[in-house]
């Protein structure tokens, strides 16, 4: 290298006192000689004299044979060098060898930065015309300040009229470990829009401006291999690459970087499930629908609630999709742990706002969980034993680097237990859960993959001796994934999912009674994606999905049984949407999200509807007739517009200007008398007397990286408006009931708020803080009095909690031990609230304020947790972790609920129920092999 | 082996922590933003008599007892134009005639407070018409206990009825265990002295009235067939040691009175600890005609009334069982300094200072003797009329 660079100086500096003399001509005769001999000969000869590097000549085996006559010396020459990579260069009676490049005699016009002006419209891959230098070369690597110790390619040789734009460069890419050929690596041109992949042998051809590139492969399962090529010319380069042993958290820091800022939709969050390994745990789990509501804008109730509140939504307004279907109940054990086993989950995205146009169905929010591949290489596993349960998933590759399979588990053992007690009241208890998944993908070819998930949970509990209830999910999806050319894509998916839940009540024999629930969907997704140009790329797409919901029966246990058997009528109904969007970018700084949705909802029969008086509240004295409706006979049919707009402005590189506007509707409601979600709570169908719900919100964010993206902070703020949100009348009876209706009350909801949140995303501290300040109201008015609730003004919505402050931080001390802590704030939860008694009927009862009139107190915790890592050998077993932990270390009892009851004596007592009201150890043993 | 149980122990630990750790404890409440509101109990049935409504107030925690809300206006109009009025009597507003609701006809209650609000029902009519059958009293078991039941057999063939709200007022016989001829009295210098003692403090009469809203409906059932539980009275109960009535009343509802029973009594009790109730102003059938936000309580109930009463002794349902144990324990006791006698020999269990003097001047003792030996017994031993009454009520069959 060092030699190159002083031969060039040398010619450089005798430039300006060189001539050439071209007159002289000279006879030789060459006999399969080699060319050093060939270089001798003329040496001998002639007064010139050669200036080269011994090497390049042995390389080249090449013998020369043949007979000039009269020939100029630089004639000569050319026909010695043609098909070598060496150039010459004559001065007085020197001759200059170089390898690969030419020696220019003039600098170019535009060598010294003139490019700036006559190049800015130009394609920046087409510098045609410009010979190319090697201090070029230098100053790149100067001012982009890459530390690169592979040296210099050069690739081709330069010729001094160079009518190619573009070389071919081809090679193979190569496992440097196992000397195979890699697929699927992708080589990049660094700062040029060009990139390739390489074929299943490990193959790849690249076209390449003439000149200095800098390419760079990329993998997720390799490190990343950079190459500074000069290229004068086509030709072949091999590039090693090695395996990333420390793939997914190189991921994570990667994949974030700029992303939030750059995309266009805001209220996204994307939860990297390998990232939250070392958050402190709850009873030992590590749960993605936790980490959730760590994040500002998703709340849940209370501990041991099932529901999540987003942005001002109730708890039915999420859509839960594992692998594109619905996931009904995303908990186990009422909200203490999520049914989403952490193994086999590899992202979850949430979407506060800007739903995207493919998603709807429900108001406030979307949570897009999909699963993993299987190891498409060797059989590997994770799997973690935690006091509370115990989880396994295993990857086994069916066709090497092309379909896999992944099994999941997760059980507890507490049902085993509570068996095995002395205590009669506890061994009639019961609390057990498990789920199961099977995910299977095959990359079928270049054009077409295929995948397809399998995926059943159920729990099991009693709180009383004498009843016990049952609830499980059970869903299906399968998915192709077609490619028709680079620039049209589709996708078509198929998806069921059931909901169902039992009770058995087993008292007195006359009064013993079975009792269920079950709905259940299919859907059919349509999805297409048209890469129309750089500016637009369209998504578009059908959907249509099946709703089937029997809503409950009543089987008494014995046939002397005083009950009667109750069987509520099927219910059906067929949601379908079509939507299309538009991925505008106007420019560099400006990108416009457009999206439009419409969706039509249809109430199909067989069914008996009442008709109502109109203007008369719905109960059973004002129905004027029952309508019998046929199978599938159409009882009415809703539609909505649903625009989704969002909008991004780049103020500068790290800071960026978000808003959005978006539309929902909602066809299926969940009904919960209770405060908090339960899983008896059943989901109804909108008829004729259930109107749809629908929510409009606008939203704008302020986005902004600091320090090299190291630093993420946001701002957010949001405005909500929502109609015909699902209520009750006071002591309202949903079970069962073939009327729901009369016990329901539709009204106006409305929410605002505004979520900060930075982030520092890698280093040896990391973590998060998120605050939120919210409100949430709810306004149940009605010219009838059973329908009013606080006289018919907006009151705050049970899981209205104005001020929210979560932290998360995370601590390296040394590779192997870590600390991590989580502090969660939020304000007590609105309560209704006995303000005085009175007498009634002897006895005497309590007089409440109006409805969420009140407050709980505050709650807060601190969680945290160290994990410690088994050892860092190569060759072990598997790779292990411990993690321990504390839950709630302050032992802060914070209320659950705060009742009242009136005992015996008429006197009104009131209550307050902690759920975790001490500090709670955890520790937990996790493997992957 | 020796692991298992170490590890079951491990693990019961951590289960009561987690799963059985909800901690429940009292929490104390605040009345800072009382509002005052009327309450209204107005049940109109079909039996002639003088109609009740009472109105009162509600309270403050603090407060002790019930206002009445006095100097009111009440009245009740029907539709063919007749006012029946209401007179303040004794904190009650009884009518000025008697009347009972006829079936078909349409009754409104309105009430004008002397501070000048004003209130009204909704137009209300008579429940169906449907008498209770019988009310029977068996020896059953109950929760792992043995007793009474107490129910009530009703039946309505036109499957018209379906809501039923039940009341009772249960009488008993009480016999004072330990009643001596003759009674020890402090004197004012501090000495006993012994006087023949009242015979009319051996018999009393001990009532109740229900305080709990009983409801029963059947109409998930196949029939309008009724036996409900109306009352259980434990074995152990003293208060059916001698004899024993109950009067049982049966309200047959409209479905938006039961509704308003119904939550009323779910708002006052708990529910599940994982799912408590939504509770709130439960708005009745009356409201405030002047000021919408004029709170008030209560439903203008008209309901048809069937009543029963039943009696029993002790020995026709537990013949030669053992009584119940008394109201309070009546082992018979005497005062002693123990120091006197050798350990485990003192006979009295009561010390002779603060001693006799003192228990008998706040009449927490009674005289009795058994074999010629004098004993002290606690006063409800000795005498009924410490907490019932000696009148025995007129309706009273022996």
């Amino acid at each position: 290298m060092r030699k190159i660079l002083l031969v060039l100086f040398a010619a450089l500096i005798h430039f300006s006192s060189l001539a050439q003399q071209t007159g002289d001509t000279y006879s030789f005769e060459f006999k399969n000689i080699d060319k050093l001999k060939v270089i001798e000969t003329i040496e001998a000869s002639t007064p010139y004299h050669f200036y080269f590097e011994k090497e390049w000549l042995d390389a080249d085996k090449n013998l020369i044979s043949g007979s000039f006559k009269n020939v100029t010396i630089t004639a000569l020459l050319e026909n010695i060098f043609n098909n070598t990579s060496l150039n010459f260069y004559v001065t007085k009676n020197k001759i200059i060898l170089t390898q690969n490049n030419v020696i220019h005699e003039k600098l170019a016009t535009n060598y010294f930065g003139g490019i700036k002006s006559d190049n800015t419209n130009k394609d920046p891959n087409d510098i045609t015309g410009k010979p190319v230098f090697y201090q070029q070369y230098d100053s790149i690597s100067k001012s982009s300040s890459i530390k690169n110790n592979n040296g210099i390619i050069f690739i081709g040789k330069e010729t001094k009229t160079t009518e190619a734009k573009f070389c071919t460069i081809t090679g193979t890419i190569i496992d440097v470990a196992t000397g195979k050929p890699e697929p699927n690596i992708v080589i990049k041109v660094r700062n040029k829009n060009i990139s390739t992949i390489s074929d299943n042998d490990g193959k790849y051809s690249l076209k390449l401006p003439i000149g200095t590139n800098i390419i760079e492969t990329r993998s997720l399962s390799h490190k990343k291999a950079v190459k500074t090529l000069i290229v004068y010319n086509n030709g072949e380069l091999n590039i090693s690459i090695s395996e990333n042993s420390n793939q997914l958290e190189e991921v994570f820091i990667k994949g974030k970087g700029s992303k939030a800022l750059e995309s266009v939709v805001s209220g996204v969050i994307a939860i990297d499930i390998e990232a939250i390994k070392n958050m402190p745990l709850i009873l030992g789990e590590r749960d993605i629908l936790k980490v959730a509501t760590t994040l500002p804008g998703i709340k849940t109730t209370g501990e041991g609630s099932a529901g999540f509140n987003v942005r001002g939504g109730k708890d039915d307004q999420n859509l839960f999709l594992l692998d594109n279907a619905v996931l009904y109940n995303p908990q186990h054990f009422l909200g203490f742990f999520s049914s989403i086993n952490p193994y086999v989950a590899k992202k979850a995205t949430i979407y506060k706002a800007s739903i995207p146009t493919d998603l709807g169905g429900r108001l406030s929010s979307v949570f897009d969980i999909t699963t993993k591949n299987g190891n498409p290489e060797k059989i590997s596993g994770e799997g973690a034993i935690g006091p509370i349960t115990s989880n396994l998933s295993v990857g086994v590759p069916l066709e090497k680097n092309k379909s896999s399979i992944l099994f999941g588990g997760r059980a507890t053992y507490s049902d085993w237990v509570l068996k095995s007690l002395k205590n009669d009241d506890l061994s009639n208890s019961q609390a057990s859960f498990y789920d199961g998944i099977v995910k299977y993908n095959n990359a079928l070819n270049k054009n077409n993959s295929l995948e397809s998930t399998l995926y059943y949970s159920h729990d099991k509990f009693s709180l009383s001796s004498d009843s016990i209830y049952s609830y499980s999910n059970r869903l299906a999806s399968i998915k192709w994934d077609h490619s028709f050319d680079t620039r049209n894509k589709a996708a078509v998916i198929l998806t069921n999912s059931e909901y169902k839940f039992d009770i058995d009540f087993n008292t007195t024999p006359n009064k013993s009674f079975v009792s269920g629930y079950k709905l259940n969907e299919t859907q059919l997704l349509l999805k297409f994606n048209y890469l129309y140009s750089d500016k637009h790329k369209f998504q578009y797409g059908l959907t249509s999905k099946l709703y089937n919901v029997y809503p409950g029966f009543l089987t008494p246990s014995s046939p002397d049984s005083s009950l009667k058997p109750i069987k509520i009528n099927q219910e059906k109904g067929l949601e379908s949407a079509f939507y299309v969007s538009d991925d505008y970018k106007i420019n560099n700084k400006l990108s416009l999200d457009l999206g439009l949705r419409y969706s039509l909802y249809a109430s199909l029969g067989e069914s008996d509807q009442r008709i109502y008086q109109p203007n008369e509240p719905l109960n059973d004295a004002t129905v004027v007739q029952t309508k019998h409706y046929g199978n599938n006979e159409v009882i009415t049919t809703y539609g909505t517009f649903e625009p989704r707009i969002a909008a991004r402005y780049l103020l500068t590189e790290d800071l960026s200007i978000k808003a959005g506007y978006d539309k929902t509707s909602q066809y299926i409601h969940l009904l919960s008398s209770n405060v908090t979600q339960s899983p008896t709570d059943t989901w109804v169908l909108s008829n004729l007397n259930i109107k749809p719900q629908t929510a409009q919100q606008a939203s704008i964010g302020l986005f902004k990286n600091f320090d090299n993206n190291l630093y993420e902070v946001s701002i957010e703020t949001y405005y909500k408006k929502s109609k015909n949100i699902l209520d009750y009348k006071v002591g309202a009876q949903v079970n069962l009931n073939e009327h729901v209706e009369t016990e329901l009350l539709q009204g106006d909801g409305k929410a605002y708020g505004i979520e900060f949140l930075i982030k520092k995303q890698f280093g040896r501290l990391n973590g998060w803080l998120g605050y939120t300040y919210s409100r949430t109201f709810i306004k149940l008015d009605s010219q009838f009095n059973e329908e009013k609730v606080n006289n018919g003004n907006y009151f705050p919505a049970n899981y209205d909690k104005p001020h929210d402050i979560s932290a998360i931080l995370n601590y390296k001390f040394t590779k192997r031990y870590s600390f991590s802590s989580n502090f969660v704030y939020q304000t007590g939860r609105p309560i209704t609230y006995p303000i005085g008694t009175y007498a009634y009927n002897n006895a005497n009862y309590t007089l409440y304020s109006d409805r969420n009139a009140f407050r709980i107190p505050d709650y807060y915790r601190l969680d945290v947790g160290i994990n410690i890592e088994g050892n860092h050998k190569i060759k072990k077993l598997a790779h292990s972790f411990w993690n321990i932990s504390v839950y709630n270390v302050l032992g802060r009892s914070n209320p659950y609920s705060i009742y009242f009851v009136t005992d015996g004596n008429g006197q009104v007592k009131a209550y307050k129920t902690s759920i975790f009201s001490i500090p709670v150890p955890s520790i937990t043993y996790n493997f992957k092999f | 082996m020796k692991f298992k149980t170490t590890y079951r122990y491990f693990f019961l630990l951590l289960l009561f922590c987690y799963i059985f750790n909800s901690c429940t404890e009292p929490y104390i409440l605040e009345t800072n933003t009382y509002e005052e509101a009327l309450v209204v109990e107005a049940t109109i049935t079909n039996e002639l008599k003088k109609q009740e409504i009472t109105l009162t107030k509600t309270s403050r925690f603090e407060d002790k007892g019930t206002q009445i809300e006095s100097g009111a206006k009440v009245f009740i109009t029907d539709n063919t134009g007749t006012r029946y009025d209401f007179k303040e009597e004794s904190g009650k507003y009884i009518s000025t005639t008697e009347f009972q609701a006829i079936p078909g006809k349409e009754y409104r209650l309105n009430i004008n407070t002397s501070d000048g609000r004003t209130f009204e029902s909704s137009v209300e009519k008579l429940t169906n018409i449907n008498p209770m059958q019988n009310v029977t009293a068996t020896v059953e078991p109950k929760d792992s206990l043995r007793g009474v039941a107490i129910r009530v057999h009703s039946f309505d063939p036109n499957n018209q009825s379906k809501y039923y709200r039940y009341e009772y007022e249960e009488t008993y016989k009480i016999v004072t265990p330990k009643w001596s001829p003759t009674k020890a009295i402090l004197n004012n210098n501090g000495t006993v002295s012994f006087v023949p003692n009242r015979t009319d403090i051996k018999i009393c009469y001990g009532s109740k009235k229900s305080t709990e809203i009983l409801l029963e409906n059947t109409n998930i059932q196949n029939e309008d067939r009724v036996n409900f539980l109306v009352r259980f009275v434990s074995n152990q109960n003293y208060i059916i040691t001698t004899r024993y009535s109950i009067l049982v009343k049966q309200y047959v509802e409209s479905l938006a009175a039961f509704n308003y029973y119904k939550t009323l009594k779910k708002i006052s009790s708990s529910g599940s600890i994982l799912s408590p109730t939504q509770p709130g102003i439960l708005l009745g059938n009356i409201k405030a005609v002047s000021n919408p936000n004029s709170k008030i309580i209560g439903y203008f109930d008209v309901a048809s009334v069937s009543t029963e009463r039943i009696y029993f002794n002790y020995n026709d349902l537990f013949p030669n069982e053992p009584a119940p144990p008394y109201y309070t324990d009546c082992v018979e006791f005497c005062y002693a300094n123990c120091f006197t006698f050798p350990v485990g020999q003192c006979p009295c269990t009561h010390d002779d200072k603060p001693g006799v003097q003192e228990d008998l001047a706040i009449d927490a003792v009674r005289y009795f003797i058994e074999n010629g030996r004098t004993f002290w017994v606690y006063t409800p031993c000795g005498d009924c009329t410490t907490f019932a009454s000696n009148v025995k009520p007129p309706f009273w069959i022996d």
